[in-house]
């Protein structure tokens, strides 16, 4: 071990080992994976999966990768030997690779400071994604979440009270003459939100067995499994 | 060098500031909400750029170019083009850090870095890494001491895995959950084999020079080495990621074979310095060194036990990960890192060793140690916790959280203590600079 050449050799063996394992490999294997239809259920017909997102979407991705949203919240989905993710009612069944084909960028995150948001569309709807970021205690007492009030501006209500304006509850409503209007950002950023959604069953990902637990939902409403 | 290390410590000192924001927030979640550049996301990517960017890449690069002229007895080959190198760096990371609280973050786990941001610092690695290779290449020739193996190894590591990241995520993104996988692996390969490797070549060094005794086996040492840079990098996947489980198996392999090199390098280390071990006489250098390893070996062991298959299904994904990311970068690199610019920083500007202020020394220690531990066991704590409280569907997912509140809230006095002792050793060292200065000026003035 005493040559320059040799330890240099050496290391780039090894790097291009666990290079070809991780980065190599896995681009062979999934690199040219496209839609896929997905397995149907009872007489269904089977559909195309994933679907492209809305430009609007799209945009709402940028603002959660430009926020960290990623810090606290996951998008991945264990089996259900793995985690009790299924019966929180945090999706139908395990992720898998192709749920993310249409993504950019992919943020799986890594750490749960808040719930899994891989089927997040599922179970929410646009006013309650407004409150929860306008602030996140109005749906979940004590949540820890910070509110994320700047993606919202306070406006003088003109003729006639805005359509877009976010309903509040009477105690946190603004002073008279005003509202809540979400700004841009936000509403791409409930587009994306609605938009996640891994409720195709695919032949890799068929749905897990019915639990039976006295399962409590996160903080939403319970989702339902497909029919 | 001293530009490197200088930057080095004030962005330490910046990351552990951000660190402890986010720590406060879990106090009052409303705490500067309202600053979208202060916000919790921005400022957690931010931490973790500027401790990796801002403080570990300069510290292993300027800790490697020290060694290399040491161990190879010659000296820094372009001095002017690393000092360039380290100003662009620096500006590079400025820049970066601000974009990132402005939202410019990429998403991806420690590649946080802006796009635009990212040729730049490549450019400006590439200047400092290539100088560190002449000054290699200009060695003495003797036999090859295991820290010259473990030096080599970082300086080239880094450049590969940061193209890889770059090439994969930005300049042409692969499709899907390969991007995740690329982020894992990035991550896994930063903190195993690049922290480890420079982390190591100072242990490598420090214990057997200031011990004055010979190093146990440097066949053992070899061995180490080549199985680190084996089995390190092949991994960091979670149990639970959505890819084929041949890749996910594949990851489990490599992080429990991590126990080869472990064992390698514990049992060297242990045989160099039996009946030696002596922590309260120990020279302070060593002290750090010391304490660095033991962090070292806990943290590299929390990896193989959460990545084994029965544990992760209920660790993964809590504050257990978190927990030993502090371990590795805290515990491990800073306080290693801490403890060779001690005996590093002197001998550049030609002080004696005993021109540090001993009280600010012990303070440092001392709080670092304590700050690290508080942290990291109640991280730990809060991890482990959440990870089997949610193992029970009874328990709704913000019962839980709430309960891990408690444990979270500690750690920020854990936080405070290592941002007080990182301001310390950063008020250490500039006296140390003062003093040089103060010399210069007085031999000059002699000399007139």
């Amino acid at each position: 071990m005493n040559g320059g050449p040799l330890l240099f050799v050496g290391l780039l063996a090894t790097m291009a080992f666990s290079w070809t394992g991780f980065i190599l490999a896995p681009q062979i294997q999934l690199g040219s994976m496209g839609q896929t239809n997905t397995v149907p259920i009872g007489d269904a017909s089977p559909l195309t999966y994933p679907l492209a997102q809305s430009g609007e979407a799209h945009a709402g991705a940028e603002i959660y990768r430009a926020n960290g949203c990623a810090a606290c919240h996951t998008e991945m989905v264990c089996a259900t030997n793995l985690g009790t993710d299924v019966f929180r009612g945090w999706g139908l069944r395990r992720s898998v690779a192709e749920d993310y084909l249409l993504q950019q960028p992919v943020m799986l995150g890594s750490q749960r400071i808040g719930p899994d948001l891989a089927n997040f569309g599922r179970r929410a709807d646009t006013n309650g994604i407004y409150l929860r970021l306008y602030d996140p205690r109005l749906i979940t007492p004590k949540s820890v979440m910070p509110a994320y009030r700047f993606l919202f501006e306070t406006h003088k209500i003109g003729l006639f009270p805005s359509r877009d304006a976010i309903v509040l509850p009477d105690q946190d409503a603004p002073t008279a003459g005003y509202e809540i209007i979400p700004k841009p950002q936000a509403r791409a950023l409930a587009a994306y939100l609605l938009n996640l959604r891994q409720d195709g069953y695919l032949f890799e990902a068929p749905p897990p067995p019915q639990p039976k637990t006295n399962a409590v939902s996160t903080n939403a409403v319970a989702a339902k499994p497909a029919k | 060098m001293m530009t490197l290390f200088g930057s080095a410590l004030t962005w330490l000192l910046l990351a552990s500031l951000l660190g402890l924001l986010n720590s406060l927030k879990f106090h009052a979640p409303g705490l500067l909400a309202s600053q979208p550049y202060l916000s919790y996301g921005r400022v957690h990517a931010a931490q973790s750029a500027s401790f990796l960017y801002g403080f570990a890449v300069p510290a292993a690069v300027g800790l490697g170019l020290w060694l290399l002229c040491r161990l190879g007895r010659t000296t820094l080959a372009g001095p002017t083009i690393v000092f360039v190198g380290a100003i662009v760096w620096n500006t590079a990371v400025t820049l970066g850090v601000a974009g990132i609280l402005c939202g410019g973050s990429t998403g991806y786990e420690y590649f946080e870095m802006p796009a635009w941001c990212v040729p730049i610092l490549f450019l400006a690695y590439l200047m400092i890494g290539l100088c560190g290779l002449f000054t290699f290449h200009q060695r003495q020739p003797e036999r090859l001491y295991p820290s010259q193996w473990f030096v080599v190894g970082a300086l080239f590591w880094f450049p590969w895995i940061f193209s890889t990241a770059a090439l994969t995520l930005l300049c042409m993104p692969a499709r899907g959950v390969l991007q995740a996988t690329t982020a894992w692996w990035y991550a896994r390969n930063f903190d195993t084999v690049f922290l480890g490797f420079a982390g190591l070549a100072s242990a490598f060094y420090f214990i057997p020079k200031l011990l004055g005794r010979p190093l146990h086996s440097h066949y053992l040492a070899a061995f180490a080495f080549w199985t680190l840079a084996l089995f390190g990098g092949f991994g960091g996947m979670p149990e639970s990621a959505p890819l084929p489980l041949w890749i996910i198996s594949l990851s489990l392999v490599g992080t429990v074979l991590t126990v080869v090199p472990i064992l390698a390098i514990v049992l060297n280390f242990y045989e160099t310095v039996r009946h030696h071990l002596n922590m309260l006489d120990a020279d302070h250098v060593l002290r750090f060194t010391y304490v660095g390893l033991f962090f070292w070996l806990i943290a590299s062991v929390q990896q193989i036990i959460g990545a084994l298959p029965s544990v992760s299904g209920i660790t993964d994904f809590t504050w257990f990960g978190a927990a030993q990311k502090e371990l590795v970068h805290y515990g491990f690199f800073a306080m290693t890192l801490s403890g060779a610019l001690y005996y590093i920083v002197p001998s550049l500007l030609k002080l004696p060793t005993s021109a540090w202020c001993p009280k600010l020394l012990r303070v440092h220690f001392w709080f670092m140690l304590l700050g690290v531990l508080i942290s990291y066991l109640s991280l730990l704590v809060a991890g482990i916790g959440q990870g089997v409280l949610l193992a029970n569907t009874g328990n709704s997912f913000i019962e839980v959280m709430l309960r891990t509140m408690m444990p979270l809230r500690m750690s920020t006095l854990g936080d405070l203590l290592v941002v007080v002792s990182i301001a310390v050793f950063l008020a250490n060292f500039a006296g140390m600079v003062m003093q040089s200065c103060r010399q210069c000026w007085l031999a000059r003035k002699e000399a007139l």
